[in-house]
Formats: C-alpha cells, structure tokens, sequence
C-alpha cells in the first residue's frame, strides 16, 4: 500500500472490470477511498448486474482499502449526479473523477442505426457531462480537484466502423480543452487518456470479428485483426498490454505533483507512455480580404494541400461474387 | 457567374444566414444546383423564412435552388434535407453540414438543456445528414462532405459544450474519411471565424458596446461570413481529391492547415511501468515545461 492519494475520495465510472477496475485498484492502493461504480451491462450497454462492482469492492477491501459500490448509469443526468453523490454520502468529498464508462456499437457509416450512435454518445459524451457537471460544482467550492476522463485513438487519430465512438471520443477531448480552462483557476485540473488495452470491450469476440471484415476488405484504420499486436508497434509494446498498465498514469494526473498539467491528452498501453501533441495551425497562407476561388485553385495544391496523402484512397469496384 | 461546380447538387444545412447563406450563394455562383437548409422561422411581421430569402437571392442571379426547413436534430430531418435534394435535382454531389447554435454557460452552471440542445444540433446534425448522404455516395462512388469544427473546439473558456460537440464533430470526420475514402468520397472539416448572428448577435453587440469594447465589434464586423465559401468550395471540387480526413482554419484572408495529433513525447519500457517509475520519469519527460493554461487563483482573504 502506497500514500500518495492518502485522504483523498475518488470515483471511477465502468470500474467493474478491464480498464477502469485497474484504476480503482491501484488508486485504493495508494490510500484513496474510491466509489466503484459499475452497471454491470454488456458490452453493448444491455442488462444490468450489481456483482462487477461488488467484486471489486471486495477486492480493494481485502486488501485493507476502502470502496463503496454504485451501480447507476452515466449516461442519465440523475445517474450522474447519484454516483458523484454516493462519493459525498460516503466520504464528505469527491477529490478525483476518472470517466471511464464506455460501451461499443461499431458499424460503418452508411449501415449505422440512428440507435447505435445515440447508445455510444449517451453513454462515453453525455456519460463524461453528466458526471463532470456535479462533480465541478464540488470541486470548485473546495478549491481543489482532479478530472481524467478516458478517450480513444479511434477519436484522435481515427478508425473505419466506429464514427460514432470516434465522435464521442473526440467530443470528450473537446469537452476537457473547455473544462481545464473553466475549472484551472480554482485548483481543477483536466486532462484525457487514450488508453489501449485487451479487455473485454475491446478484444471481444464480436468486435474481432467485424475487424477481420474490414481488414479483409482493404479498409484503412481497421486495426489488427487478430489478438496480437501490430507488427510496427514499438518493441517495448508488442508485449501484452493489460489493463491494469494504464492505472499509474491516472494515480500520477491526479496527484499534486502534476499541477502543471492541464487540458492534455495522453497515450497510455503496456509500457508505452506519451503526451499527445494538440492540434497546431502548421501551414499558413495570408491574404488582404478575401480569398478568390481562381486563387484558392492556383495556390492550394503547392501550399496547404502540397504532399497531403488521401488515407484511403477510391478503389475500383470490388468484382462481383462468383454465382 | 463560374463554372467549377456546373452540374453538381449541394446542401447547405443553416444556410439562411450567415456563413451557410454565404456558402450557399457561392456554391450556386459556380454552377451547383444547391437546397438551402434553415430551421428558422420568418422574422416578425415577414412572410418569408430566411431559407426562402436565399433562395430567391439565388435566381435572382440565375442560379437554381430550393428551401427545406427541416431541422437537422432528428433523424427524419435529416433524412428529409437529403430527399429534397434528390427530388429536387435528382441526386447529391455536395454536403455542407453548417447548421448550429450556441448556448454558453461554464461548466459548473451548464443544464442539462444547454448542454444537450447543442450537442443535439451540431454533433446528432452532421451525423442524420451524412449517414442518409453517404448511402448515396457509396453507391455513386463519388461525393464531397464538407463539416463545420471551430477553433472554440481547442479550448474556449464557457463553450465545454460546444467544443465538445465542435472536436466531435472533427472525430467523425476522421472516421468518415476512413471509411468512405475508397469510395471516392472526401470528409474534411473546417474551422470559421466570422462576425455572423452566432457569433456577434445584436444582443451580444450591445453588450459589447456598453462596456466599451467596440473594437470587438468592429473587428467581428470586418471578418464577413461570405469569406468563408472559397475554401469549402475548393474542398468541394476535384482539385482537392488528395485532401481527405483533415481540418482547416479559415477567416477572411487567412486559411491554415492544422496539424493531427501525434504522439510528440514517448516513454517507453519492455513491460509494464510501476507507480514508482512513473512518478519518478513523468516530471523530466511527459509533463516537462507543460503550462497550466488556468492555473490556480490564490483565493481573496475574507472580511472579517
């Protein structure tokens, strides 16, 4: 057992397993007392169970840390503000929120259900608001927080079959440039993680499958389509990438000791750590009032479009299956 | 009038002012038959809706065009935008997801209903849209989607709910270029700054005005929302066939390409890293000379 969140409360969304079960871990581990809060559902958000949750409770107090359950979805406003809540019912405080909740519902753009979209923003987007919102107010009376809120390569760099989380997750990224500047100066800081890891959200048989489909079909961005990892991943991160590895990331963003850093978003799988560059205007062209278009098509292509290579480029028609 | 856009067919979803209305008379103005999209109502005591007004400026210079009024919050309406094209002109080159609102409050004060009219307007809004446009495009093997970002995305103090909705909007369109780039179809969004209803209101205006601040009126004033039309158009066309997936900053004479996002420092270790090593490498490696853009206030001692 560490100290280095001694006293403080903190509350981690989707704790019950993978990801966020890491991080309720080890930051009772540290000395937090930690509000583990689960719905229990399937990966695609159906059905509910107390037990995920319960488990995990049980496990940090065997180990002699103190963790309450909670078992409401984020992606309700009275959700939200029961499980910040449970933190103040229990523990007086909430000092650190780690938004890690999250479902998956993948599913190209022109096959995608007004359903599936709306499942995944309510769930990571409005599930990321409606915690942060009462935990702000909190947070901003007591001169001092800690909000981590999980995002997603899928987001920030992009992946085909997942519009919608890329949207959510890049909504969240948003969200936490916004937040880091709205709370800053009353001791709150906001920062993001794109963690990568096989859980059961990620690696589940389902999701393998429909990416082997598209990697079958040629399809950028569809991410290995097997277990193991890409053959161009660094050295240090072929080996696997638990989800317990991203967890001292988070106990780090949520100490004192991390003061300076606020409004950033971070890479996190196995042992492989790094600091997202935010999005810089790097080429530039300048005129006095408007722009004409026969200027635009002259100047462009040997400017701000010089070099840019189309990720995925047309492709000829597949061949029609044999009969 | 141009040519560069002669026999295509265009939407432009909230283009019954400001920079949509720009972008809609543009686009007519090289040739695209376009629907002019706007949910708004007609002005008090005026019988034509702002839609309506765009479209009759449209012919009045020769160009063809129709209004829709459908809201791009709903899954029907976005639909609806997409058919009206289709009836109207028989098919659909150009999407142009413009439409949206503002509701600013900081974080800690925000509703729900603030919260959640915005997200529902620009980030729902681009999806109905382009998942009904995309069908069509997959099957054409061709199309342009042109999304509206902002530079308030990156970090805009009182907006967490418009930037959310705004660095939404540039993940789906990473996404989407992704997927729909083999079919022939570029996803790109831009990032606009202009003086328009959204951005200088009258009330907003006034504001300024009392407390002073009439340089920011007048520097709003002098970036026109008709600036903006040259680079959607641009993005519309062919020439740009290479630029896909990527997003732009544009305000009158000015137009930057920003960068993505790269992994611009790298820890790296074979296995995992503990507790210790991380808070041990983070302060001489990832959070070296990082800047709290807020950095805590040193709190005012009460009166006694």
């Amino acid at each position: 057992m560490g100290d280095r969140l001694k006293d403080k409360v903190a509350v981690i969304t989707g704790a019950g397993r993978g990801v966020g079960r890491g991080i309720a871990l080890l930051l009772a581990s540290e000395g937090a007392k930690v509000v583990v809060n689960d719905l229990g559902a399937a990966v695609t958000g159906a059905g509910a169970s107390a037990t995920p949750a319960d488990e995990v409770v049980a496990e940090i107090k065997k180990m002699g840390g103190q963790a309450v359950a909670n078992y409401d979805s984020v992606s309700t406003v009275e959700g939200g503000e029961k499980i910040i809540k449970t933190a103040i019912d229990n523990f007086n405080r909430i000092d650190i929120l780690v938004n890690n909740a999250g479902i998956l519902r993948d599913r190209m753009i022109f096959n995608m259900a007004p359903e599936e979209w709306d499942a995944v923003m309510k769930v990571h987007l409005y599930g990321v608001f409606n915690c942060t919102k009462p935990a702000s107010v909190v947070m901003r009376q007591q001169r001092w927080g800690r909000i981590i809120s999980m995002t997603s390569t899928s987001g920030v760099i992009g992946n085909s079959g997942q519009s919608n989380y890329g949207a959510a997750k890049m909504g969240i990224v948003g969200f936490t440039f916004v937040c880091a500047r709205d709370l800053g100066k009353y001791g709150v800081t906001v920062n993001a993680i794109a963690p990568a890891a096989a859980t059961r959200m990620t690696l589940s048989d389902e999701v393998m499958a429909a990416r082997a489909i598209r990697a079958a079909r040629g399809l950028e961005g569809a991410g290995p389509a097997s277990k193991e990892p890409p053959k161009d991943a660094p050295a240090a991160a072929r080996g696997p990438a638990d989800p317990e590895d991203v967890a001292p990331m988070v106990a780090y963003l949520a100490t004192e000791q991390a003061a300076n850093i606020n409004g950033r978003v971070f890479y996190a799988a196995g042992g492989q750590y790094s600091l997202f560059s935010n999005p810089e205007m790097v080429r530039n062209i300048f005129k006095q009032g408007r722009w004409t278009l026969d200027e635009l098509m002259g100047i462009m292509p040997r400017t701000l479009a010089a070099g840019l290579v189309n990720p995925a480029p047309p492709a000829p028609p597949e061949p029609p299956k044999p009969a | 009038m141009g040519d560069k856009l002669k026999g295509k067919v265009a939407i432009v979803t909230g283009s019954g002012g400001g920079i949509g209305r720009g972008e809609a008379i543009a686009i007519a103005a090289e040739g695209a038959k376009v629907v002019v999209n706007d949910v708004s109502p007609a002005a008090p005591g005026a019988t034509e809706r702002p839609a309506d007004k765009v479209v009759a400026e449209i012919k009045a210079k020769g160009g063809e065009a129709v209004a829709n009024y459908d809201s791009v919050a709903t899954p029907e309406g976005g639909e609806n935008i997409i058919k009206t094209a289709l009836n109207a002109f028989g098919k659909l080159d150009i999407l142009v997801n413009n439409a949206g609102i503002l509701r600013d409050k900081m974080v800690f004060n925000m509703t729900n209903e603030e919260w959640d009219a915005v997200i529902k307007v620009h980030l729902y809004g681009h999806f109905y849209t382009s998942r009904a446009a995309c069908v069509l495009f997959r099957q054409q093997r061709s199309g342009r989607i042109i999304n509206t970002s902002s530079i308030s995305g990156l970090g805009n103090r009182g907006q967490s709910n418009y930037a959310a909705a705004k660095e939404g909007i540039v993940g789906f369109t990473r996404t989407l270029a992704l997927e729909m780039g083999k079919y022939g179809v570029t996803v790109n969004a831009i990032r606009p700054n202009a003086g328009t209803q959204m951005t200088m209101s009258d009330d907003m205006k006034q504001a300024a005005e009392r407390s002073g601040n009439t340089s920011l009126v007048k520097y709003y004033e002098s970036l026109k929302p008709e600036d903006i039309a040259p680079l959607v158009i641009w993005l519309a066309s062919d020439a740009a066939a290479n630029v896909n997936g990527r997003n732009f900053f544009i305000q009158t004479g000015r137009i930057a390409l920003f960068s993505e996002p790269v992994q611009e420092k790298v820890i790296l270790k074979q296995g995992a890293f503990t507790v210790d090593e991380v808070f041990a490498a983070m302060p001489t490696t990832l959070a070296q000379g990082l800047k709290n853009p807020a950095p805590k206030e040193a709190e005012a001692p009460k009166p006694q």
